[in-house]
């Protein structure tokens, strides 16, 4: 007997609204469970939750639904970076002069110790590690964010954290695509001037940030101060300038922090509104989150993890280096130096989309630094949310009852 | 309770207490940062004290004694020039004000030392709400019973203080239609008020060790009276004020204090008890009205402009600020009845900027120029 056309198909076809819907439920129940332990933060209820669905456990995420939800993923981490990017205060660095310095030099002295660790240690080829190591100097934004947010941190350490967070972004996104063309050098068919493409990203990425930071004012000149338009009118920018980096193949990454640099540093007429993403924004990072953690599989904590922990262990090694020798000049007690090298932790989904040319210009490339990296950043899905919660509690600026 | 003793100091010295707001710049919403900025600003800090203060987006600036007015305001603007290049470098500013315009007052974290834990334990939800800012001034007394004749006498003055002091319009996101909103988050605590109409120091031991020995208070910090002697200081405190947007107003209604309390000492007009039959009725038209509030004088029975009796009273002891050196601070403060008080001008730049985050940005820039 056949059914009638108008009954559903059976099995029932998984559409947008039920892998997203599935994946908010899913991630909110890790997160409600994790929250229960008093000691991890949401975020690792949510990677478990995604890790456990993924194909490295349940097998429930197919590379099908990870393919369809890029979208989620992407726009999640637009908004983020672009409120990273407002937490670049030059204004800030004039008044520091050890700001920079020491934000340069946490990003520099963690390059040199990953570096050292893999090449001369690892005996591992020169580019490759330095790619691995420029990969590893960038802190997750999504993470630190999350976790400032879920514990109402605010403060010194958090401040210098979300400031060092936003530099080291933009120093290892800046420090791939100068490796681009060497990268490319090895790659064989490049058709087009390899320096030619870092060039075209770097300054297309500048341009493209500052040219929809200067339409996002002449917008806000004419909706005003509200904060409801402007919310609608900053996640707009967000998403239109996403759009135009993907398409223009620019930076993603750096178009937005350029785009929410601009947006502190010179709307010198104050048009723009600090709006708060909030709740709304909550629903795309839970499922920012579970989509991150199904591309977690056990093998990369099996034999081959003791090259991703020495990898974390000269990056923490190296910021913390860094953030000591600079904290008597900058007036930073050894408690704050301590707490926010702990907090800088996080290495997480960005990482693998500051590399993303990589993967698209030199596949097999793409394929042995993922061995090199992987491990790392699995090892630091889990530990680094769990050290910036850490970190932020005993700079007494987060509230462990805080969350909500 | 052994009797409190008053340690006398020289009659007409004065200081100021002045509690300050961080805020950061970003949102310019209250920043958790005095812990840092003491520990950063107080081996620069010129003369006087800064001091933490019940929660951690305030910290308070203590003067040194002084005997004039220049010299007051020279340390109070050397004081606000090195906090304001402090803050800078860590990217926080420092505002003015009697309330901060929107913070949420639930957000406030205590200060961790003994007494503001214990009073956060003692008061509840008054001691995050707590987070306003006020200038506190102390005019020296020579003997007890002096500083509980200035304490009275002063009483009639409280609705002036208010009003040229006044600061806070907006409170927790709103317009409150005050002009200083603070004093209503003050009048929850139980032991706020006045001091009671006692006639000298013996009496006020009295009054003292019986609320000691019914446990209602363990030191004088417990009252938090309008005006209130400060037996360890010598001085009497005058405690009605918002913190001004800037220091010179500060400084000029500190001179002000000083110019009032040597003309009371001076003339020694009559103190009575029904001064307190009108006091919380002027009061409160001071806090809700400004200088437009009604003053009514329960001596002659006469109810008049506020204004029109500030405007006498700066007049009536312009030759004692001529003597201490603060004429200029009375002809500031005379400017202020024409050209509105501070919260009048938090109105404007409201009014001009159209959000709360804009005015928080303002008075931040006012404060330290």
């Amino acid at each position: 007997m056949t059914l009638p056309d108008f009954l559903p198909h059976w099995p029932p076809a998984a559409n947008g609204f039920l892998v997203f819907g599935l994946l908010l439920l899913a991630g909110l129940l890790g997160g409600r469970l994790a929250a229960t332990t008093r000691v991890l933060p949401a975020i690792t209820g949510y990677i478990a939750t995604g890790f456990l669905l993924g194909p490295g456990g349940l097998g429930w995420l197919d590379a099908g639904v990870l393919a369809r939800s890029r979208v989620i993923a992407e726009f999640s981490l637009g908004l983020i970076v672009f409120d990273l990017g407002r937490r670049l205060d030059l204004n800030w660095a004039s008044h520091d002069r050890w700001l920079l310095p020491m934000g340069i030099a946490e990003s520099l002295v963690s390059f040199a110790a990953m570096f050292a660790l893999m090449h001369v240690v690892g005996g591992i080829d020169t580019l490759e590690a330095a790619v691995a190591a420029t990969i590893g100097i960038a802190t997750a934004p999504a993470v630190v964010l999350l976790v400032t947010n879920e514990l109402k941190a605010d403060g010194p350490v958090t401040r210098r954290m979300l400031w060092h967070v936003a530099l080291n972004n933009v120093v290892a996104t800046l420090g791939i695509t100068v490796l681009l063309p060497f990268i490319e050098a090895r790659a064989t068919g490049a058709s087009w001037n390899p320096v030619a493409r870092s060039l075209w990203i770097i300054a297309g990425s500048f341009l493209l940030g500052y040219a929809a930071f200067r339409v996002f004012t002449l917008f806000a000149r004419l909706i005003g101060k509200s904060p409801a338009p402007q919310f609608i009118l900053t996640v707009g920018m967000i998403i239109v300038t996403v759009g135009v980096a993907e398409v223009s193949r620019l930076s993603v990454l750096l178009a937005l922090l350029v785009l929410g640099a601009c947006a502190r540093n010179l709307d010198h007429e104050h048009r723009l509104v600090d709006v708060d993403f909030g709740r709304a924004a909550q629903l795309f990072f839970v499922v920012l989150f579970v989509l991150t953690g199904a591309t977690l599989h056990p093998h990369q904590f099996g034999p081959i993890a003791w090259i991703g922990l020495a990898f974390v262990v000269a990056r923490g090694l190296g910021k913390a280096l860094a953030l000591f020798a600079l904290a008597w000049p900058a007036h930073i007690s050894a408690r704050q130096a301590a707490t926010l090298g702990l907090a800088l932790t996080p290495m997480t989904g960005l990482a693998i989309g500051i590399a993303q040319p990589i993967y698209d210009i030199a596949p097999d490339f793409g394929a042995r630094l993922s061995a090199i990296v992987v491990s790392g950043i699995a090892i630091l899905y889990l530990l680094g949310p769990i050290a910036t919660r850490f970190a932020l509690i005993r700079a007494g600026e987060g509230e462990p009852a805080a969350r909500d | 309770m052994p009797a409190l003793d008053f340690t006398a100091s020289d009659a007409l010295s004065f200081g100021v207490e002045l509690e300050l707001q961080l805020v950061n710049t970003r949102d310019f919403n209250l920043a958790p940062d005095a812990d840092d900025l003491l520990r950063r600003a107080t081996r620069d800090a010129p003369q006087g004290e800064l001091k933490p203060e019940i929660t951690q987006s305030m910290i308070e600036i203590n003067t040194s004694v002084h005997r004039r007015y220049p010299e007051l305001l020279a340390e109070l603007r050397a004081t606000r020039n090195v906090l304001a290049g402090h803050a800078r470098k860590m990217n926080v500013a420092i505002a003015g004000g009697g309330t901060h315009p929107f913070q949420t007052w639930s957000d406030r974290k205590i200060f961790p030392t003994e007494r503001f834990l214990s009073v956060s334990e003692k008061y509840g939800f008054l001691a995050k709400q707590f987070t306003v800012f006020g200038q506190h001034v102390h005019i020296g007394c020579p003997s007890a019973d002096d500083a509980i004749y200035l304490n009275l006498a002063l009483t009639r003055y409280v609705p002036h203080f208010i009003a040229m002091a006044a600061s806070s319009p907006f409170y927790q996101g709103v317009d409150t239609a005050f002009d200083s909103s603070r004093l209503s988050v003050v009048n929850a605590f139980p032991l706020s008020g006045t001091m009671p109409f006692v006639r000298d120091w013996t009496e006020f031991n009295r009054y003292y060790d019986r609320m000691f020995d019914l446990g209602i208070v363990a030191s004088m910090k417990d009252f938090y009276w309008d005006i209130r002697p400060k037996p360890e200081y010598g001085t009497v405190e005058i405690r009605v004020c918002d913190t001004p947007l800037t220091v010179d107003r500060a400084a000029q209604i500190a001179g002000f204090a000083q110019a009032l309390a040597s003309w009371l000492w001076a003339v020694r007009p009559e103190t009575s008890p029904d001064i307190y039959l009108v006091h919380s009725y002027n009061r409160f038209h001071a806090c809700r009205h400004g200088f437009a509030g009604t003053l009514v004088d329960p001596v002659t029975g006469s109810s008049r402009p506020l204004a029109d009796d500030l405007c006498e009273t700066l007049d009536r002891i312009a030759p004692h600020a001529a003597m201490l050196g603060s004429q200029d601070a009375l002809a500031a403060l005379h400017a202020t009845l024409s050209q509105g008080n501070d919260a009048a001008w938090l109105r404007s730049q409201f009014a001009s900027t159209g959000t709360l985050t804009d005015v928080v940005r303002k008075q931040a820039a006012l404060w330290a120029v």
